[in-house]
Protein backbone atom coordinates (compact mmCIF):
# COMPACT_ATOMS: atom_id res chain seq x y z
CA UNK A 1 0.00 0.00 0.00
CA UNK A 2 1.42 3.33 -1.10
CA UNK A 3 1.93 5.67 1.40
CA UNK A 4 2.26 9.89 1.22
CA UNK A 5 2.76 13.06 3.10
CA UNK A 6 -0.58 15.23 4.23
CA UNK A 7 -0.30 18.49 5.43
CA UNK A 8 -2.33 20.85 6.75
CA UNK A 9 -0.14 24.01 5.15
CA UNK A 10 -2.96 25.89 2.93
CA UNK A 11 -5.87 25.58 5.80
CA UNK A 12 -3.76 27.07 8.62
CA UNK A 13 -2.14 29.51 6.28
CA UNK A 14 -5.41 30.70 5.05
CA UNK A 15 -6.85 30.92 8.81
CA UNK A 16 -4.33 33.33 9.43
CA UNK A 17 -4.54 34.89 6.37
CA UNK A 18 -1.36 34.75 5.07
CA UNK A 19 -0.30 34.38 1.20
CA UNK A 20 2.61 31.55 0.01
CA UNK A 21 4.77 34.76 -0.32
CA UNK A 22 4.35 35.70 3.53
CA UNK A 23 4.60 31.93 5.30
CA UNK A 24 7.78 31.15 2.58
CA UNK A 25 9.58 34.77 4.07
CA UNK A 26 8.81 33.45 7.26
CA UNK A 27 10.88 29.79 6.70
CA UNK A 28 13.07 31.45 4.53
CA UNK A 29 12.27 29.24 1.72
CA UNK A 30 10.94 29.95 -2.21
CA UNK A 31 7.32 30.68 -2.62
CA UNK A 32 7.37 28.06 -5.06
CA UNK A 33 8.88 25.28 -2.22
CA UNK A 34 5.92 26.44 0.15
CA UNK A 35 3.38 25.86 -3.15
CA UNK A 36 4.51 22.47 -3.78
CA UNK A 37 4.60 20.94 -0.25
CA UNK A 38 1.20 22.51 0.40
CA UNK A 39 0.33 20.74 -2.96
CA UNK A 40 1.86 17.61 -1.86
CA UNK A 41 4.09 17.42 -4.62
CA UNK A 42 7.46 18.01 -2.58
CA UNK A 43 8.55 16.26 0.99
CA UNK A 44 9.93 19.06 3.06
CA UNK A 45 13.22 17.97 4.99
CA UNK A 46 13.27 17.84 8.50
CA UNK A 47 14.60 20.99 8.87
CA UNK A 48 12.20 22.41 6.48
CA UNK A 49 9.36 21.05 8.23
CA UNK A 50 10.56 22.23 11.58
CA UNK A 51 10.85 25.85 10.80
CA UNK A 52 7.36 25.93 8.91
CA UNK A 53 5.76 24.28 12.03
CA UNK A 54 7.25 26.85 14.44
CA UNK A 55 6.19 29.77 12.01
CA UNK A 56 2.80 28.74 12.47
CA UNK A 57 3.52 27.71 16.38
CA UNK A 58 2.50 24.15 16.02
CA UNK A 59 3.97 20.73 16.15
CA UNK A 60 4.94 18.81 13.28
CA UNK A 61 2.78 16.29 13.81
CA UNK A 62 -0.09 18.61 13.80
CA UNK A 63 0.65 20.25 10.18
CA UNK A 64 1.84 16.66 8.43
CA UNK A 65 1.04 13.00 9.01
CA UNK A 66 1.30 9.44 6.82
CA UNK A 67 -1.57 8.76 4.75
CA UNK A 68 -2.06 5.77 3.20
CA UNK A 69 -3.68 5.55 -0.43
CA UNK B 1 11.15 37.03 9.60
CA UNK B 2 12.42 37.49 5.96
CA UNK B 3 11.70 39.66 3.29
CA UNK B 4 8.31 39.17 1.05
CA UNK B 5 9.76 41.46 -1.36
CA UNK B 6 12.83 39.26 -1.58
CA UNK B 7 10.70 35.90 -1.69
CA UNK B 8 9.03 38.00 -4.99
CA UNK B 9 11.94 38.70 -6.33
CA UNK B 10 13.08 35.19 -6.18
CA UNK B 11 9.62 33.95 -7.84
CA UNK B 12 10.26 36.24 -10.61
CA UNK B 13 13.90 35.39 -11.21
CA UNK B 14 13.12 31.84 -10.63
CA UNK B 15 10.29 31.69 -13.35
CA UNK B 16 12.59 33.76 -15.92
CA UNK B 17 15.38 30.95 -15.16
CA UNK B 18 12.81 28.15 -15.93
CA UNK B 19 11.87 29.96 -19.24
CA UNK B 20 16.07 30.75 -20.00
CA UNK B 21 16.96 27.21 -18.95
CA UNK B 22 14.27 25.66 -21.80
CA UNK B 23 15.49 28.42 -24.68
CA UNK B 24 18.94 27.51 -24.15
CA UNK B 25 18.27 23.98 -24.38
CA UNK B 26 16.27 24.27 -27.65
CA UNK B 27 19.26 26.65 -29.31
CA UNK B 28 21.80 23.77 -27.79
CA UNK B 29 19.71 21.56 -29.98
CA UNK B 30 19.88 23.42 -32.83
CA UNK B 31 23.24 24.42 -32.88
CA UNK B 32 23.79 20.67 -33.60
CA UNK B 33 21.57 20.53 -37.00
CA UNK B 34 24.27 23.57 -38.12
CA UNK B 35 26.99 21.43 -36.61
CA UNK B 36 25.91 18.27 -38.34
CA UNK B 37 24.29 20.14 -41.95
CA UNK B 38 28.20 21.79 -42.44
CA UNK B 39 30.56 19.96 -44.44
CA UNK B 40 32.61 17.37 -42.89
CA UNK B 41 35.92 19.30 -43.96
CA UNK B 42 34.98 22.05 -42.06
CA UNK B 43 32.86 20.69 -39.30
CA UNK B 44 35.27 20.06 -36.91
CA UNK B 45 36.76 23.28 -36.94
CA UNK B 46 38.64 24.88 -33.67
CA UNK B 47 36.54 27.75 -33.29
CA UNK B 48 33.33 25.77 -34.05
CA UNK B 49 34.47 22.82 -31.50
CA UNK B 50 35.82 25.85 -29.32
CA UNK B 51 32.11 27.91 -29.04
CA UNK B 52 30.87 24.34 -28.55
CA UNK B 53 32.80 23.57 -25.75
CA UNK B 54 32.34 26.93 -24.47
CA UNK B 55 28.65 26.56 -24.69
CA UNK B 56 28.63 23.08 -22.79
CA UNK B 57 30.71 24.30 -20.17
CA UNK B 58 27.86 27.15 -19.15
CA UNK B 59 25.35 24.87 -19.38
CA UNK B 60 27.37 22.51 -17.13
CA UNK B 61 27.88 25.48 -14.63
CA UNK B 62 23.92 26.65 -14.77
CA UNK B 63 22.85 23.20 -13.47
CA UNK B 64 25.66 22.62 -11.17
CA UNK B 65 24.83 26.06 -9.81
CA UNK B 66 21.62 27.12 -10.71
CA UNK B 67 22.43 30.21 -12.45
CA UNK B 68 22.13 33.80 -11.12
CA UNK B 69 25.43 34.01 -9.91
CA UNK B 70 26.32 37.54 -9.95
CA UNK B 71 22.64 38.11 -7.77
CA UNK B 72 22.97 39.21 -3.93
CA UNK B 73 23.42 35.69 -1.87
CA UNK B 74 20.07 35.82 -0.09
CA UNK B 75 18.34 35.97 -3.40
CA UNK B 76 20.61 32.96 -4.35
CA UNK B 77 19.59 31.20 -1.10
CA UNK B 78 15.80 31.23 -2.20
CA UNK B 79 16.60 30.48 -5.78
CA UNK B 80 18.30 27.75 -5.17
CA UNK B 81 16.57 26.24 -1.84
CA UNK B 82 15.70 22.67 -1.18
CA UNK B 83 13.22 22.44 -3.78
CA UNK B 84 14.84 23.68 -6.40
CA UNK B 85 18.02 21.75 -5.09
CA UNK B 86 15.69 18.44 -5.43
CA UNK B 87 14.52 19.42 -8.93
CA UNK B 88 17.75 19.93 -10.14
CA UNK B 89 19.37 16.65 -8.89
CA UNK B 90 16.16 14.94 -10.02
CA UNK B 91 17.32 16.56 -13.58
CA UNK B 92 20.97 15.31 -13.35
CA UNK B 93 19.65 12.67 -13.30
CA UNK B 94 17.82 12.73 -16.19
CA UNK B 95 21.02 13.94 -17.63
CA UNK B 96 22.74 10.82 -16.68
CA UNK B 97 20.08 8.29 -18.38
CA UNK B 98 20.21 10.70 -21.22
CA UNK B 99 23.94 10.45 -21.57
CA UNK B 100 24.10 6.29 -21.32
CA UNK B 101 21.23 5.85 -23.89
CA UNK B 102 22.64 8.15 -26.04
CA UNK B 103 25.96 6.54 -25.88
CA UNK B 104 24.45 2.69 -26.11
CA UNK B 105 22.33 4.56 -29.76
CA UNK B 106 26.30 5.78 -30.80
CA UNK B 107 27.92 2.28 -30.16
CA UNK B 108 25.35 0.14 -32.34
CA UNK B 109 25.42 3.07 -34.92
CA UNK B 110 28.92 2.44 -35.13
CA UNK B 111 28.26 -1.47 -36.13
CA UNK B 112 26.80 -0.37 -39.35
CA UNK B 113 27.85 3.05 -40.15
CA UNK B 114 31.30 4.94 -39.37
CA UNK B 115 31.10 7.44 -36.31
CA UNK B 116 34.08 9.46 -35.64
CA UNK B 117 34.89 10.75 -32.23
CA UNK B 118 34.05 14.01 -32.29
CA UNK B 119 30.88 13.34 -33.65
CA UNK B 120 30.04 10.62 -30.90
CA UNK B 121 31.58 13.25 -28.44
CA UNK B 122 28.25 15.87 -30.03
CA UNK B 123 25.78 13.70 -30.24
CA UNK B 124 26.56 12.07 -26.48
CA UNK B 125 27.69 15.19 -24.87
CA UNK B 126 24.42 17.47 -26.51
CA UNK B 127 21.79 15.25 -25.57
CA UNK B 128 23.18 14.62 -21.88
CA UNK B 129 23.57 17.99 -20.90
CA UNK B 130 20.42 18.88 -23.45
CA UNK B 131 18.05 16.69 -21.48
CA UNK B 132 19.10 17.55 -18.19
CA UNK B 133 18.47 21.23 -18.76
CA UNK B 134 14.83 20.48 -19.81
CA UNK B 135 14.24 18.76 -17.66
CA UNK B 136 15.31 20.80 -15.12
CA UNK B 137 13.19 23.82 -16.86
CA UNK B 138 10.46 21.71 -16.99
CA UNK B 139 10.30 20.50 -13.31
CA UNK B 140 10.84 23.91 -12.24
CA UNK B 141 7.90 25.58 -14.53
CA UNK B 142 5.60 22.84 -12.81
CA UNK B 143 6.14 23.82 -9.72
CA UNK B 144 5.62 27.26 -10.13
CA UNK B 145 2.62 26.59 -12.01
CA UNK B 146 0.92 24.33 -9.23
CA UNK B 147 -2.07 25.52 -6.96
Amino acid sequence: MAERLANRLRAEREARGWTQAELAARVGVSRKTINTIENGVFVPSTLTALKIAESFERSVEELFSVVED
Amino acid sequence: MGDVDLVEKAERLGRKRSQIFFVLAMVFFAGQSIYFGAPEATRDSPPRVGAWLILVILMLLLLATGGFLLRGREVRHLLNDESARANRLAAQATGFWATILALLAVYVESMFDLVTLNEAVHIVGTIGVGAALISFAVRERRAHQLG
